[in-house]
This record gives C-alpha cells, sequence and structure tokens, in this order.
C-alpha cells in the first residue's frame, strides 16, 4: 500500500491560513507531532507520496524524503489517498481493502482506497484527474471522514493531543539533566526529559494535570515553571517562561514570557515578557518584548477569526489568541487583539493600541496603518540574515514560492494598503 | 498634470507628513540630511504620495529616491 498525501489549492485552504501558505497543510502541528507523522503512524505506510500546491513543490521537495507532485507514483501498488485536513486519529477506514471514495459536503475527496487492479480502469493523467475518476466510478464509503477544518481546530484539541501523544511515545523518566534544585509536581511518570536536555537549577515541572515531554537537546533556564501537559521541542530554549498547560513548542526556538495552550511551530523567538494565548506562531517569527496577544473578550462571547481580510468566521470558542504567519517580526509592545489574523511575511511597529483584527501577508503596519513599508525584498533580506543563525538557508527556491505567495495575497494586502493612505490623508488634514 | 503642479503638491505633502516649514524645501532637499525624514516617515511620504495624486508607486523603485527633485520627476513619470 501506498499512502497518498494531497493537499490541494481549494478554497478550503484559506481556512489554515497564514499558516499554510507556505507548506502543506499535513505539516502543521498537534500535540507533539504534526498531521502527517500521525497519518503514517496511523496507517502504517513505509512508502509515502506527495501533492502539494504546485508553487510550493519545489521548497517542500528540499524538506521530504518522499516524491513530491509526480504522478508516477499512482503505477504499481494499491493507493490510499486521503486528504491533508483528514484527521488521523478519528480514521476508521483501514488503508487496505476493497476499493471506496469518501467525499465532503462539497463533493471534494477526502479519501479514496483504490486497488492496484482497479486503478487500471482509472484515469491517472494528473491528481485531479485521478480524484475525479475515482470519485466517478468507485463505490462510496459508508458515514463521514472527519477533518479538521480551521487552524484554530489544532490549537482547540492540543492539550487533549498532547496526553494521547505522551501516552502513545511510552517513554518516561530522565536521560537528560536536570540539576539540583529541583522541583517535580505529580508522576514522574508523566515527565519524560530526553538525552541531551539540560534542565538548570530553580526550574517547576508540573505534571500533575498532564504529562510533560522535552525533546532532545533542549535546554530550560532557572526559574521556568513548565505545566503540563506540554511538548518542548528539539533544541528549543525556555528562558524564566512561563509555561502554562497545553503547549506545543516546536524545535528550535527562545522562549520567555507567558505562554498557555499554544502551538509554535519552530524556529521562532519569544524571547522575552509578555502574553502568547491559545496561538499558532509559523515560523521564523520574532515577537518583540511585551509582545501580548488576547485569547478572550471582556464579554466572554466566541471569538471570530477574519480569514480572508472580509468576513468574520465564528469559532465556536470563547478562547482563540492570534494566527501569526511565517517570518513576522512584531516591535516591542505590540498588541493584537482576540482572534488576530496575522499574515506572514510581516512587520509591525506597535502604536500602543490593540492592532485590527486582520493585517495582510507582507503587510508593513506602521503609524497605526498597512503600509507597503520598505517591500519584501527588505523582508528577503531580513530572513536571509535570520535563517543561518539557526544552521538554515533562505534559497532561490525560498525566494520563488514566496514571490508566488507575494502575488496571491496582494488584492487583500492593497485594499488595506489603500485604507491606510486615506486614514494617514485625514490625519493631515 | 504638468511639471509645476506636481511639484507644488509634493513640497504640500512633504511639510505635512515632515511637519517642516515650505521654505526649506527645495529641490536638491535630501530627505534624510536635510529634512530629517525618519525611516518610518520615508514610507509614509510613499503613502501620502501614492494618496496625493492616486498612483501606485514601485516601493523598491520608490525608496531609492533621495531628494525632492528626485520625486518630483519620478511622480511625474509615474502620471505618464
Amino acid at each position: 500500500m501506498r499512502l497518498i498525501l494531497v493537499d490541494r489549492l481549494t478554497d478550503k485552504r484559506l481556512n489554515f491560513y497564514p499558516l499554510a501558505l507556505c507548506r502543506p497543510i499535513w505539516e502543521l502541528r498537534c500535540g507533539m507531532s504534526s498531521l502527517v507523522e500521525k497519518m503514517i503512524t496511523r496507517t502504517g505506510a513505509a512508502d509515502v507520496a506527495c501533492f502539494v500546491p504546485p508553487y510550493m513543490a519545489e521548497v517542500y521537495r528540499a524538506k521530504t524524503n518522499n516524491p513530491v507532485n509526480d504522478a508516477s507514483t499512482f503505477a504499481g501498488d494499491d493507493l490510499f489517498v486521503v486528504d491533508a485536513k483528514v484527521k488521523a486519529a478519528e480514521l476508521d477506514i483501514d488503508p487496505t481493502g476493497p476499493s471506496l471514495v469518501a467525499t465532503d459536503s462539497d463533493g471534494q475527496v477526502l479519501l479514496a482506497r483504490i486497488t492496484k487492479d482497479d486503478l487500471s480502469k482509472l484515469k491517472t493523467d494528473s491528481l485531479d484527474v485521478l480524484l475525479e475518476s475515482a470519485k466517478a466510478q468507485l463505490p462510496s464509503a459508508d458515514g463521514q471522514i472527519a477533518a479538521w477544518n480551521y487552524t484554530w481546530d489544532l490549537v482547540l484539541a492540543n492539550p487533549k493531543q498532547l496526553v494521547e501523544d505522551f501516552k502513545a511515545a511510552g517513554r518516561s523518566g530522565v536521560e537528560g539533566a536536570v540539576e539540583e534544585p529541583k522541583a517535580i509536581r505529580g508522576s514522574k511518570q508523566d515527565i519524560y526529559i530526553a538525552p541531551g536536555v539540560l534542565v538548570h537549577p530553580m526550574v517547576v515541572l508540573d505534571a500533575a494535570e498532564g504529562p510533560i515531554y522535552i525533546d532532545e537537546g533542549a535546554e530550560i533556564h532557572p526559574f521556568t515553571r513548565i505545566e503540563g501537559p506540554c511538548y518542548v521541542g528539539k533544541k528549543s530554549i525556555l528562558l524564566g517562561a512561563k509555561c502554562r498547560e497545553g503547549n506545543s513548542i516546536g524545535p528550535v526556538c527562545r522562549i520567555g514570557g507567558e505562554i498557555e495552550e499554544s502551538i509554535i511551530q519552530g524556529y521562532s523567538n519569544k524571547y522575552h515578557d509578555g502574553f502568547l494565548g491559545h496561538a499558532y506562531v509559523g515560523e521564523w517569527v520574532n515577537l518583540g518584548a511585551l509582545t501580548t496577544n488576547s485569547d478572550l473578550k471582556n464579554d466572554y462571547s466566541d471569538v471570530s477569526v477574519v480569514l480572508d481580510g472580509k468576513k468574520p468566521i465564528g469559532t465556536g470558542s470563547t478562547k482563540v489568541g492570534s494566527l501569526i504567519g511565517d517570518h513576522t517580526k512584531t516591535s516591542i509592545g505590540t498588541l493584537f487583539n482576540t482572534g488576530a489574523y496575522v499574515g506572514a511575511m510581516t512587520l509591525i511597529a506597535a502604536t500602543g493600541k490593540p492592532l485590527p483584527k486582520y493585517i495582510p501577508s507582507f503587510a508593513w503596519f506602521l503609524e497605526g496603518v498597512v503600509t507597503k513599508g520598505f517591500g519584501k525584498k527588505m523582508l528577503y533580506k531580513t530572513a536571509k540574515t535570520a535563517m543561518p543563525r539557526r544552521g538554515c538557508q533562505w534559497t532561490e527556491a525560498d525566494e520563488t514560492m514566496w514571490d508566488e505567495i507575494f502575488e496571491m495575497t496582494k488584492p487583500v494586502r492593497m485594499d488595506a494598503i489603500k485604507k491606510g493612505r486615506r486614514t494617514l490623508a485625514a490625519g493631515r488634514a | 498634470m504638468d511639471k509645476n503642479e506636481v511639484q507644488q503638491r509634493v513640497v504640500k505633502v512633504i511639510c505635512q507628513v515632515l511637519s517642516v516649514d515650505e521654505e526649506m524645501v527645495k529641490p536638491d532637499s535630501h530627505f534624510v540630511f536635510d529634512l530629517g525624514a525618519e525611516s518610518t516617515q520615508s514610507v509614509e511620504l510613499v503613502a501620502a504620495f501614492e494618496g496625493e495624486f492616486d498612483i501606485d508607486m514601485d516601493e523598491d523603485a520608490a525608496l531609492e529616491v533621495q531628494t525632492v527633485g528626485n520625486a518630483v520627476d519620478f511622480i511625474t513619470k509615474c502620471l505618464k
């Protein structure tokens, strides 16, 4: 059986922006691992092929060992085709068995199980052709396939997923170094400290309400308090952080201040004081000192999020913080509103007031309005400087991909820039 | 719009954004060294010129503009 992972450029991709602007949806995290790791574990697949939006294919090829956007992977084996949004944990269809197909309410294929024999009866010129052919010719699966609908679904599911992932990992105990004096609450069975981890003196590990997993090479500085459930990724550093329950911190992050029920993809800095709650932060983000997000409205009503710059979408939750895209930088004292959408490659110079709920990608937010700022080349220059500091490189493929994202996100950004010009003009009048 | 009118409106915008007197603004005035423009004010100037003249300026090219005279030439070209 070959697992074919599918992330098509459909309208529903927008629901995972700004995080999925530069990566397949299955690379997003929930709990201790990414969605793709969960799907591979669930299906037991040893042979995996990926189909991603064409503009990100070259960048993704450099990050995976699996073939990307290669239609020749349809041949030679039974296929288990799964959309990126399918929830692995709730998938109750076996990867092997007779052919069938399952769609969502819009008729988009979420899953197709195709035997080698049936494959010969289908059209396989491209992924889209294969899926349409499968939908037309294969029997429908019974029941509905559970799927992630929005990025905040991952954030809201994170605490429970952390507990399940810790249990599934089956590890506990201390393989790294924990310096005295230490303070551990709860059962030691609910703590795992991987080899190469250094926990400094005066650190509190509170596993009374959930497990704590600190991955290889991480370093926890004095006066940090980690409340479980929590996952700290490889080579991340916590600096006196007040790390409340339900956090997933990806690899190579620098985290200080207060953080609660949030997911940080990796390679991002929140070095200083300031509160981050119920947020999802991309890679190469730098949150300046005292950057804070609201995750609860004063009237305790459900939080809404604007994903397209126009229409608010109800989250059905009273707690949703910020969604912050890759390579975004905030100045000291930045205040994000409840359920804020902060695009990728955005630069924010705070004015002291809470920011608008929607800030488009590649925006320079200055003087309280969205401007063109110094343009995308300056943002690329910053990325070229930041990435080697963590052992990574900005490539030509990155630049090509981000150029595409710049164009994709241009209409909504231009609307905001024009509004900004009017606001500035009114301020001068 | 002729170049003179462009120049008058450019000077008006500069005075508003940078809070300087009109007599300080000469064609060879450098935005940073003579008129004291901070980096964020440079961005605000571009936005203000775009609003004033209803044009869309390429940010990389616009930020190469160093003097008032350069700005007048740049905007005159954009208007064509």
